[in-house]
């Protein structure tokens, strides 16, 4: 990838191998099928959708999600009052998660254009706030399946992430009995944060 | 018409009687560039204020980025998850 950078027209351009675009947009895509459910309008089409929608009511589900991942990017309103946690879901939830959906959808939609673009990913305002967004959603649901829940999780281990550094070596030799698949994660993780510090960058 | 601002008088001072906070917490996901630029782009906040409370959020855990009516602040709240931060509101009684 080459990162963002600012076009003459005010646009963020960068430039995406195909395994990258097709990261991406697989990872944009499970958030948004993740959450699709949550954002959509009851469509009632068969048994079990009738009894999701039937405990998710209308406007929202009335507790935290169980899924950690859900429940982090749609969290409790009030940390100290449930009750006031449950009304403010009822009313927000759905509309919250159609924006991520539409967020994660206009990401993939950006991406297939830089894909019969040669590669080269176009941003105009609008966009730009989608991929923040949606990098950030992408993010914190990897974070939530590998259990980076607290400071001291994070690859930073310091709270907020400060950011990908060129001192970062070792930290798998270090060894914490994970798995391939946890590794894997942990790569994809790493990088994206590098994505999100690039977009960062162009945008300030 | 006297009428009229005694009313705005009363209204504004439950108002003031009530108060609540916005509150973003630490988590170990958010670059803290961007915690900064939502600070600056959502709230209007000079580079200096949004650093200084992104740096709150850092090392104490959480800050205050806003105070005012109930309402205000739900809409605060519903606007920080859609950046992806964790946040909440209270009554101000800390």
């Amino acid at each position: 990838m080459i990162p963002f950078e600012r076009d003459d027209d005010g646009q963020l351009v960068a430039s995406l191998t195909e395994p990258e675009s097709a990261l991406l947009s697989s990872l944009a895509a499970q958030v948004a099928d993740m959450l699709d459910e949550l954002g959509s309008a009851p469509h009632i089409t068969d048994p079990d959708a009738a009894a999701l929608y039937e405990s998710v009511g209308i406007g929202g589900s009335t507790t935290l999600h169980d899924d950690p991942a859900i429940a982090r990017l749609l969290p409790n309103a009030y940390s100290d009052d449930l009750d006031a946690s449950r009304d403010f879901r009822g009313l927000t939830e759905r509309s919250l998660a159609a924006r991520k959906v539409a967020n994660a959808r206009a990401v993939i939609a950006s991406l297939d254009a830089a894909r019969s673009a040669a590669g080269e990913l176009r941003l105009d305002a609008a966009l730009v706030q989608s991929w923040m967004r949606t990098l950030v959603d992408i993010r914190l649901t990897i974070a939530a399946r590998l259990g980076i829940e607290h400071d001291g999780d994070g690859l930073d281990g310091d709270g907020l992430d400060s950011g990908p550094r060129a001192d970062d070596t070792d930290r798998r030799s270090a060894g914490h009995g994970e798995s391939d698949d946890s590794l894997v994660m942990r790569d994809v993780y790493d990088w994206l944060g590098w994505v999100s510090e690039s977009l960062m960058e162009a945008v300030e | 018409m006297p009428q009229l601002l005694e009313d705005t008088d009363l209204r504004e001072e439950t108002a003031l009687d009530v108060p609540w906070v916005t509150l973003v917490w630490n988590d170990p996901v958010n670059l803290m560039s961007y915690v900064s630029y939502v600070f600056r782009s959502y709230f209007g906040f000079s580079r200096a204020v949004a650093d200084k409370r992104m740096l709150l959020v850092h090392n104490e855990g959480r800050a205050v980025v806003a105070s005012g009516s109930r309402e205000e602040m739900e809409r605060h709240v519903e606007a920080m998850h859609d950046f992806g931060l964790w946040a909440t509101l209270q009554k101000d009684d800390a």
